[in-house]
């Protein structure tokens, strides 16, 4: 009875245990789709470089732990070099792509070895580290989780009320919802749509960077550390049709698919879950989940 | 009839003109290939390897060479890969027609290029730990095999922690899985049980489901081989963030990578054929020497790279026991001769590898490794049966 009753308290730990690596997995695939899902999936262009974007964020925020800046700001930090170089990107090469789309994808390419490439002249090739702003573990229902982990969850909500916000309660987002429709009339009514682009792909790219300084903590800091995430988000954009609340659900549908596969199967067809699946779903929906 | 004996008239002026020539050839440098991954993912390590190569060259060279000739080196980029290999050895022995070649290289890049180290008999000194099990009769090996870097660990593992069970995470690669393959049936051979063992693909970075299946099989003590770099330095935040504290036992992690990953590496155990704190007068001298050639250029000297500066003194030790560069001769004498470096005496007398002394370690707070412990001589196994010495 006492046997039957511990091989029960222990599933429960197991239970827990899942449940919590499913939702903080979702999160963190969440935070670095999101800067994604502005640039594909409202503006449309397939941004091969949104892995250098992620690598820019997680040296920011190396940067900023080098100068013994307190953590909160290495998000910020990031942001600010993702947006930038994003907006000088914008302003070089992808502006002139925009009705090109197969070119902007062996152009973002070119793009992201270009930063891949300035990122090794600066920092080196080897791969460095920056240490978690919390360390250690959190009691949650009996069960000891890692707190950055946690921590991510709360993290990808603000994300997503900000993105929100920017996009349904700003002038700016009015703007870009405008010039996404319909771009003729957008200039008509005179929206300054050559500036609203800039400003749009630079929050996509400072959006990235942000991502990469949040995992930094849980992953090393590598001229290609973005680059693993990549046809992850790419797929979860995807599918998600281009809005954020599809985009949440794909993240803990695939994060949680992945993370059972990885667990009860093998870690390496975990792998290869999100990848299978979203090429699966795309068969049966090519336009994705979000009601157009 | 005339033309044909011209033409051997011909042959005979040039055989002498060969032999006339021979005692300025002796003058000419010997010259040691050297193919490395200077670019590409060796590139870590690559120049720590040359490094060595450069400080034993000039020792040598500054005390009258061997047999009276200096030594010259032909450094050569194999890319890392199996493809740079076959042309950087190819260029080695066909047109620069190295005497020796010697030097680390990834165990695709090994194979890859064998069969033109065999095509050109030229003796290879190769000076990369392995997974083992890889015979030609033109190659030597100075480093470790996985029947001498595992058993420290285990052994410690299980005689001074009491561990019973064990649970593996390594990379998903030949190196990964071979290392743990044999990891496995050496715990099991000592009484251990194997009660985990789970791989991510090299590229993966997130290593949570496999955390939670290690915290639920709740093992004594947990052994990781991993791809070097980054695979290696996110499974070890991934533990620490999850509360891990077993005892961590990580086949794949260097002095250099455990000082950068700061305050999580401490507390790893390590084996190693060579850490930069053996305290002996022969790796002090080797130390300072390097320090003194190279100053802040100085890549620390490691489990890659010492191995290059001993083969160099292998090479010189055969060469002068052969009494020639003939290389059937030096292949011959580099597995009767042994050479005191750094790592100690080194002999390549087992079946082409070499017995050696294994230091168990353990990162400290400050990211320096302190050698807890060392198992003198610890034998290669039965490595290359077919192979006479």
């Amino acid at each position: 009875m006492t046997a039957f009753f511990r091989l029960g308290s222990m599933r429960f730990a197991l239970m827990i245990t899942l449940v919590l690596d499913i939702i903080t997995t979702a999160a963190i695939l969440f935070i670095v789709s999101a800067g994604l899902l502005i640039v594909f999936g409202v503006m449309k262009i397939i941004n091969f470089a949104h892995a250098s974007f992620i690598t820019v964020g997680a040296y920011a925020a190396l940067v900023a732990s080098r100068l013994g800046l307190p953590p909160v700001l290495a998000p910020a930090l990031a942001f600010l070099a993702g947006g930038l170089i994003g907006a000088a990107a914008e302003r070089v090469v992808v502006r002139r792509l925009y009705g090109r789309p197969l070119d902007a994808i062996l152009a973002t390419w070119g793009l992201s070895i270009v930063i891949g490439q300035l990122v090794t002249l600066a920092f080196g090739r080897e791969v460095q580290f920056v240490p978690a702003p919390i360390s250690g573990t959190v009691m949650i229902l009996g069960e000891d989780y890692s707190g950055y982990r946690l921590l991510m969850v709360g993290a990808a909500i603000v994300i997503a009320a900000l993105f929100t916000g920017l996009l349904n309660g700003t002038r700016l987002g009015l703007s870009t919802r405008a010039v996404i429709m319909n771009e003729t009339l957008a200039q008509g009514l005179g929206i300054d749509s050559t500036r609203v682009r800039l400003i749009t792909f630079g929050i996509g790219c400072g959006l990235a960077a942000i991502a990469g300084a949040l995992i930094t903590p849980l992953a090393s800091v590598d001229p290609n550390m973005g680059l693993s995430w990549l046809i992850g988000a790419f797929m979860l954009v995807m599918i998600s049709g281009g809005s954020l609340l599809t985009l949440g659900l794909s993240c803990l549908v695939l994060g949680g698919l992945q993370v059972l596969a990885s667990t009860f199967i093998s870690p390496i067809l975990g792998g290869l879950t999100i990848a299978v699946l979203a090429a699966v779903a795309l068969r049966l929906r090519p336009e994705g989940f979000a009601r157009a | 009839m005339t033309l044909s004996r011209s033409f051997s008239n011909l042959l005979a002026a040039a055989a002498c003109t060969t032999l006339l020539a021979a005692p300025a050839l002796a003058a000419d440098p010997i010259k040691i290939g050297v193919p490395v991954g200077l670019s590409g993912a060796n590139s870590v390590v690559a120049p720590s390897v040359v490094q060595s190569a450069q400080l034993a060259v000039e020792e040598i060279n500054a005390k009258g060479g061997v047999l009276g000739r200096q030594l010259a080196l032909e450094v050569a980029d194999d890319a890392s890969g199996a493809a740079g290999a076959q042309k950087a050895f190819d260029s080695l022995v066909f047109q620069k027609k190295v005497d020796v070649l010697i030097s680390m290289e990834t165990s695709a890049a090994r194979n890859a290029a064998l069969p033109i180290v065999a095509r050109g008999k030229v003796p290879y000194i190769y000076t990369s730990f392995y997974e083992g099990k890889s015979c030609s009769p033109f190659m030597y090996v100075n480093a470790w095999v996985p029947e001498q870097q595992v058993p420290p660990i285990v052994d410690y593992f299980n005689k001074e922690k009491g561990a019973k069970k064990f649970f593996l995470i390594g990379s998903d690669y030949a190196f990964g899985r071979g290392m743990l393959a044999f990891t496995k049936a050496y715990i099991e051979k000592t009484g251990g049980k194997v009660v985990g063992e789970e791989y991510l693909p090299m590229d993966g970075s997130d290593w949570t489901p496999i955390i939670s299946k290690l915290k639920g099989a709740a093992p004594d003590a947990l052994i990781t081989s991993t791809a070097g770099g980054a695979p290696n330095v996110t499974l070890t935040k991934q533990l620490r963030a999850a509360g891990v504290a077993l005892p961590y036992g990580n086949l794949a992690v260097d002095e250099g990578t455990a000082k950068s990953m700061g305050t999580d590496a401490e507390g790893i155990y390590l084996s190693a054929s060579y850490v930069t704190g053996i305290d002996s007068g022969a790796n002090k001298t080797f130390l300072a020497a390097m320090q003194k050639k190279f100053g802040a250029e100085l890549k620390t000297p490691n489990d890659l790279s010492v191995p290059e500066y001993e083969a160099v003194y292998a090479y010189k030790a055969a060469a002068e026991k052969a009494g020639s560069t003939e290389q059937a001769k030096v292949l011959k004498a580099l597995g009767e001769i042994s050479v005191e470096g750094p790592r100690g005496k080194i002999a390549m007398s087992k079946q082409h590898h070499a017995p050696l002394t294994m230091y168990l370690g353990q990162v400290q707070a400050d990211g320096g490794v302190k050698v807890i412990k060392s198992f003198p001589n610890v034998d290669p196994g039965a490595q290359c049966p077919n192979l006479k010495s």
